[in-house]
């Protein structure tokens, strides 16, 4: 009984176990205890690595780099609007779902290396700045969140079988959840450049 | 609702995860949002909408 259950129910099974362990986590505060130590890390980023010598002394690189994030977050927005859209019926109606949702992966999942080697890069020029943003870190668990909810739950239901057969409601739900994941990521990285 | 589209292991996984990050960041930026609020209050005594807080 209780291994037909585990067999049956795997993925929502590790579901419930990740957050038991984010919970427990959270309730020790290992977090909390972490910080502290990843500051040494920033610094030697910003002050013992190429990217920090190269993002602090040479403005134009830095500014260069950093439009091609901006224009990686900007493709990254495209790509999850149109393929999210599509699952919630607004737009693209004329093509199937599974062509547009199996399409933009290819390019989302370019287009994410992009981001993150990039984003690296902004990050090493200010990283003693950053480390003290809480806004930073809300940004990070964002990216995080949305990355493991594309990858491991999202794109592996949507190309299991066709998207008539997934019930409608939870296709919604999926899209308008994908969608404010990565306008809190969007939206975060503006505030970091605000702040 | 037909037997195809009943709610299999990845479909509850799905839904599960929905919800918590949904929630999760809707209560983030509805507490940043009454915390900026609670933030011009104190600064300014009051908030007003479409008027520019520095203009007393």
């Amino acid at each position: 009984m209780f291994s037909t259950i585990l067999s049956q129910y795997k993925a929502t099974l590790s579901v419930f176990v990740v957050l038991l362990v984010i919970v427990v986590l959270e309730f020790l505060q290992v977090r909390a205890a972490i910080y502290p130590s990843l500051l040494p890390a920033f610094e030697w980023l910003k002050n013992s690595t190429p990217l920090g010598y190269i993002g602090t002394t040479y403005g134009s690189i830095y500014a260069t780099v950093q439009a091609m994030h901006l224009l990686t977050m900007g493709t990254l927005g495209g790509l999850v609007l149109a393929t999210d859209l599509r699952l919630l019926g607004v737009m693209f109606r004329t093509t199937p779902s599974e062509v547009i949702s199996n399409g933009t992966h290819k390019a989302f999942k370019l287009t994410l290396i992009a981001a993150v080697l990039t984003g690296i890069f902004c990050a090493a020029g200010v990283a003693d700045k950053v480390y003290y943003m809480p806004v930073f870190w809300v940004k990070m668990l964002a990216l995080a969140a949305g990355a493991a909810f594309v990858f491991l739950i999202k794109q592996p239901l949507l190309s299991s079988k066709p998207h008539s057969e997934i019930n409608p409601w939870i296709i919604r739900g999926m899209a308008i959840t994908s969608i404010l994941v990565w306008f809190t990521v969007a939206a975060s990285g503006r505030w970091i450049g605000f702040s | 609702m037909s037997d195809s589209k009943k709610i299999g292991d990845k479909e509850l996984a799905a839904i599960s995860v929905s919800v918590i990050i949904f929630g999760g960041l809707t209560f983030h930026w509805v507490a940043e949002m009454i915390s900026t609020v609670e933030l011009l209050e104190l600064a300014y005594g009051t908030v007003k909408l479409f008027n520019n807080p520095l203009v007393f």
